[in-house]
């Protein structure tokens, strides 16, 4: 009795895999979306290496419509039923929240979202950051979202003048720029890993300006965002003032610039060094050249 | 006649000074890479330390090594033996000026110099100075949050503008002023070695010295060798290395104070 029941449990098991081999095999030779594909193939070429396609999702999962699997009759009825067409900036997150719950939550409390609402579609919505039909995951390295495109892709924005000048004022675009000589990207250019990117500090989804007391980036929180796991420890009990973290920020004590003042300084420094070495060098040479015409030569 | 030498550095001096250089040179080699991480040249340097997180390990190491050695200089010269001839005073003021006048073709009286010439004092505090910042500030961008537990946040950006500044500054001094004044000009020196300084060399460059030592001596048959064993094939082939990379440095380090200079014009002046 014992060993029949144990090779039922085998035979059922075995069944199953076999079901779920051939799920796959059909997954894979699926002719995606084929009802769409005659007239949008750009959208179903770049959805076919998405993460959404390799997650069994299709156009009308997004879209709404009526998708016709054998796609033989070419139809534009299928853009019929509950079809929505493309989102407008401001109701996009309606797309994503049916399967993004969370994020899409916090995604709602960030300034991006919020300039959006406001009628300023040049703020970042899931799209700007994700894409739109060819949403990789983070793990891949072709994704805009993926630890060492982060900055690109903020920087996409957060550097261009236009686009964050036209509308904006008080912006400022030398974010990557910045970011760029601290050492959290410079070890990733020397060839080490990036230590930390834009979202690690700023978070990737609530993104908030400094001045509200809930932003990751605000004065107070600071300790908290830099104490992260594997960031820096100590940092917890750490009060960060007294300096801007993108860098290039003006230093000040008692209204003076204090480094533009070294910087002076040391300008003046090496210019002095250099004229003062090539100088020697010069008058070295020049005067040891007639020195056996002269008396009393060292 | 065996020719006469003169002691320049103890044992224990040129002990500091080789692991005095070899920390710089490590320090440069993979300090300046991390200004420029986008040169060919800085990825090809971090490279052959055998990447980012050696680069890391052994600036901070040579860095903690030339800390030790400065203080452990400072310290014994301070209780061993301090020595006065070796501050500025108003000598080297009127030596400079007669240099100056020799270089100028005004007078063809070149400066009699006791044991440190008024060049070598620039050297030497330039060095000692070069050695405090780099200290200091290095510690400080070493471990930032152990920093701003006393201080705020932009005292460890100054640190790091001034570990750029600083940088540049001594290697250019130690590169370009020093090679070519020591080793260059009097090439083959080996006085860091040897600890010694021919007679020569002794009469023509610390002729004060040189005059106080024999003053008791019998007068030396003077011999003029004019430098002659120094045009063997051997010697000759060794100065034409030296002189390639000789250059190869200079050139390096003009593009880098250029770039720096440029940088900092573009951001903290314009
Ligand atoms: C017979 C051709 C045809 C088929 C099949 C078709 N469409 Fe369209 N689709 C069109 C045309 C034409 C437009 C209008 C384009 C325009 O306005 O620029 C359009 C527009 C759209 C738009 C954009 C609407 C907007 O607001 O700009 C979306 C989204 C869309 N289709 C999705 C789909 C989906 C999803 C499918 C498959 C279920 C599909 N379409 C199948 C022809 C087709
Ligand atoms: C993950 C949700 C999602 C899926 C799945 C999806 N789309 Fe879209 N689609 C969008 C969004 C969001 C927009 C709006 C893009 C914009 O505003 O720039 C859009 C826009 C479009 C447009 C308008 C033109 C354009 O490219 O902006 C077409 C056509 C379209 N989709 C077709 C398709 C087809 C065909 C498929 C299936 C292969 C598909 N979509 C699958 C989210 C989706
Ligand atoms: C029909 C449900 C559905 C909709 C609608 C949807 N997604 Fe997804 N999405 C998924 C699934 C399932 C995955 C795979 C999840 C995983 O691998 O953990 C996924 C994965 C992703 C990923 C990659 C996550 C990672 O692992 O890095 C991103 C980014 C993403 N979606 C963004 C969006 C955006 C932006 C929209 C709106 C335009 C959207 N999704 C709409 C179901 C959906
Ligand atoms: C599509 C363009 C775009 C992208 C991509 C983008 N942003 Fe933004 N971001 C904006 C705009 C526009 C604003 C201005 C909102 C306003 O008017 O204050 C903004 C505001 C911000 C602010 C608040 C600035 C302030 O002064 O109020 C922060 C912080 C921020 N973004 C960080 C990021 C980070 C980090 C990323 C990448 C993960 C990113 N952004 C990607 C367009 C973008
Ligand atoms: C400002 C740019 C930006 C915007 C806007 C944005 N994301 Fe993201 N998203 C990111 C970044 C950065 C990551 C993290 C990648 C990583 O490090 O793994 C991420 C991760 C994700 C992930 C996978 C990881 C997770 O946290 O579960 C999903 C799913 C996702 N985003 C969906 C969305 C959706 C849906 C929206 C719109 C409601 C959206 N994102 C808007 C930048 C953005
Ligand atoms: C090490 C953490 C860190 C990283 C990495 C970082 N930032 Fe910031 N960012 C901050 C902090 C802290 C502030 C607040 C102002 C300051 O200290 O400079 C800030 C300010 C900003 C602001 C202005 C916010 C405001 O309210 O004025 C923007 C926009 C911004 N960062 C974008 C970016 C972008 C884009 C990147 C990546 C290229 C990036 N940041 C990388 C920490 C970081």
């Amino acid at each position: 009795m014992y060993l029949r029941a144990g090779s039922i449990k085998i035979i059922a098991l075995l069944f199953l895999a076999g079901m779920f081999l051939t799920g796959d095999a059909l997954a894979q030779d699926r002719v995606v979306d084929a009802s769409c594909f005659h007239c949008h193939t750009r959208q179903v070429t770049q959805f076919e290496k998405s993460v959404h396609f390799n997650n069994n999702i299709s156009c009308t999962d997004c879209h709404g419509g009526d998708i016709r699997i054998n796609g033989s009759v070419v139809s534009i009825d299928v853009m019929s039923k509950d079809f929505a067409g493309s989102p407008s900036r401001v109701n996009l997150t309606t797309f994503c929240s049916k399967c993004h719950e969370q994020v899409t939550r916090k995604y709602e409390k960030s300034i991006h979202w919020k300039k959006v609402q406001e009628g300023r579609p040049q703020a970042a919505s899931c799209i700007d950051c994700h894409g739109t039909h060819n949403i990789l995951s983070s793990k891949n390295q072709a994704s805009p979202t993926h630890l060492e495109n982060i900055p690109l892709m903020c920087g996409g924005c957060h550097e261009n003048q236009t686009k964050m000048q036209a509308w904006y004022y008080g912006i400022k675009t030398d974010r990557f720029d910045t970011y760029k000589k601290s050492y959290h990207y410079k070890s990733y250019l020397g060839g080490g890993k990036v230590l930390a990117t834009c979202s690690d500090c700023h978070e990737n989804h609530d993104t908030k300006p400094e001045a509200d007391p809930e932003s990751a980036i605000n004065p107070a929180n600071l300790p908290t965002t830099c104490g992260k796991t594997n960031c820096h420890p100590g940092a917890n009990n750490v009060y960060v003032y007294g300096g801007k973290i993108h860098e290039e920020q003006s230093v000040n004590l008692f209204f003076i610039d204090v480094k533009t003042l070294v910087t002076y300084f040391y300008i003046i420094m090496i210019l002095f060094e250099l004229a003062f070495t090539f100088g020697l060098i010069f008058l070295g040479i020049t005067s040891g050249l007639d020195i056996k015409g002269r008396k009393n030569h060292d | 006649m065996t020719e006469l030498k003169f002691r320049r550095f103890t044992l224990n001096q040129r002990i500091q000074h080789i692991i005095f250089f070899t920390t710089f040179i490590l320090l440069a080699y993979t300090g300046f890479p991390l200004k420029f991480p986008d040169e060919l040249w800085a990825k090809w340097m971090i490279a052959s330390v055998g990447g980012f997180d050696n680069r890391t390990l052994i600036h901070h190491f040579s860095g903690l090594l030339m800390i030790g050695v400065s203080v452990y200089h400072v310290v014994f010269h301070l209780i061993e033996k301090p020595r006065f001839d070796v501050l500025f005073n108003l000598q080297d003021i009127s030596d400079f000026k007669q240099q100056m006048r020799y270089y100028l073709r005004l007078t063809d009286q070149h400066p009699k110099f006791g044991r440190y010439t008024w060049k070598q004092k620039f050297e030497y505090f330039g060095a000692g100075f070069g050695a405090v910042v780099m200290g200091f500030t290095g510690l400080l961008m070493w471990k930032p949050f152990e920093a701003m537990q006393y201080f705020p946040i932009g005292v460890v950006q100054i640190a790091n503008l001034f570990h750029t500044w600083e940088a540049v500054l001594a290697s250019l001094a130690v590169f370009i002023g020093h090679f070519y004044d020591e080793h260059f000009g009097k090439f083959p020196n080996i006085s860091w070695i040897t600890g010694n300084i021919s007679a020569q060399e002794m009469r023509h460059e610390h002729t004060l010295e040189y005059e106080a030592a024999m003053k008791d001596q019998e007068p030396e048959e003077v011999t003029e060798t004019s430098h002659g064993n120094n045009t063997g094939p051997v010697t000759m082939l060794a100065k034409l290395v030296f002189t390639v990379i000789f250059l190869a440095i200079t050139v390096w380090m003009l593009w880098i104070s250029y770039n720096v200079l440029v940088d900092a014009v573009t951001t903290y002046i314009f």
